[in-house]
């Protein structure tokens, strides 16, 4: 009987714990902006504009191989990219790096949506980003609706039922 | 694009899904619950601690909602990586042998509470031999290296890679880089953190940080 209410009690703060973690997922943006336009290639050398993905919502992320919370979040990208793919489009901006580099990156983290390139840094400069990683979700009609600084659990459904009402 | 490793990926997933499992084991339960407890209680103040793995040393500030650590990092560790960012050796050593720091600032706010938290590293001082002056920032850095010096591309994995001067944390947001206070290694120091919560300004010190030894 004890061991049954320890349980509970254990299980019960647990459920609070994730209902209080789920719901710190993203941040409102002032006012739901326009966001700026890009063009940039893959890494397959494909080019990729911003405005060519309106009609879905978008999640933007800017990150760098060599940041310790862009690689953590990476897989949880990946899983949330196969879980909403037919309803919500995903890009990731390296900033700096090269193929080569983001190819030794991809063997031990696995990214199966475009990543685009922004080597020389004029595309990030546009942006409102500060530090990476920095997560951007977009309307439908390109415009920003939440900023996420710093890491998240991507796969997470509650956020992702956010991000597919946009 | 299509990544190998795709059997080393499944098997960290599989990974993944045990560990959640043991999780839910009552005793594991109630260690996580026992540790949650302990973090509540130690919320105000900075505690100090060294990796046992690395033996490098972190201090961890925690007021109100916002969360700093301080981690040391190795000269030779900096001096890598900044060498692998297209550095040349005189440059990646003179940022090395600065006292770098992996930062990592957080706020750590409950959802609905709110404010946000503002940081501006031009704001925070550094107590050492007596004498007060303000922390070494990225422009400081920036402005001191030449075009011949120091390529664009350098200097875009400096810009990123070092903690943002201005920064803003919602809830749930944090942010990391690299910080530098500008002497040498094993020097120790105590630093003046301001920042504002919701509009209101605060500060705390933190004392006796020290710069990694070189190894």
């Amino acid at each position: 009987m004890r061991q049954v209410t320890i349980q509970s009690m254990l299980l019960l703060l647990l459920s609070w714990s994730a209902a209080a973690f789920s719901g710190q997922l993203l941040t409102p943006y002032k006012g739901a902006q326009p966001a700026p336009d890009f063009e940039l290639v893959d890494v397959d050398g494909d080019k990729h504009r911003l405005s060519d993905y309106r009609g879905k919502p978008l999640i933007i992320n800017f990150w760098a191989t060599w940041c310790p919370p862009c690689r953590e979040e990476m897989p949880s990208m990946n899983r949330a990219w196969h879980k909403v793919k037919d309803d919500v489009s995903m890009l990731a901006i390296n900033v700096g790096e090269d193929e080569d580099t983001i190819f030794i990156f991809s063997a031990d983290y696995p990214i199966d949506f475009p990543v685009l390139l922004d080597q020389s840094g004029d595309v990030i400069k546009q942006w409102p980003v500060k530090g990476l990683p920095t997560t951007f979700v977009l309307d439908r009609e390109g415009n920003i609706h939440y900023t996420a600084v710093g890491a998240r659990e991507w796969d997470d459904d509650a956020l992702l039922e956010i991000v597919k009402g946009l | 694009m299509r990544c190998v490793g795709r059997n080393k990926w499944n098997a960290l997933r599989r990974m993944e899904r045990c560990n959640a499992l043991r999780l839910l084991h009552p005793t594991s339960l109630f260690v996580s619950l026992c540790a949650m407890l302990i973090s509540a209680t130690a919320m105000a103040g900075v505690t100090q601690s060294v990796d046992e793995q690395t033996d490098l040393a972190s201090w961890k500030m925690h007021d109100g909602n916002f969360e700093l650590e301080l981690t040391q990092l190795l000269p030779d560790q900096t001096r890598a990586f900044f060498l692998a960012r297209g550095f040349s050796k005189e440059i990646a050593n003179a940022i090395a042998t600065a006292c770098i720091m992996q930062t990592i600032g957080r706020n750590s706010a409950e959802q609905g509470v709110p404010g946000s938290i503002d940081v501006d590293l031009k704001q925070w001082r550094m107590l050492h031999d007596g004498a007060e002056s303000p922390i070494k920032l990225k422009e400081q850095w920036d402005s001191e290296w030449s075009a011949t010096e120091v390529s664009d591309a350098a200097r875009l994995a400096f810009r990123w890679a070092t903690f943002p001067t201005q920064q803003n944390f919602a809830h749930g947001d944090y942010g990391w880089g690299m910080s530098s206070f500008g002497l040498v290694p094993g020097e120790r120091f105590d630093l003046k953190v301001v920042w504002s919560a919701a509009g209101v300004q605060k500060e705390s010190w933190i004392r006796g940080i020290q710069c990694a030894e070189e190894r």
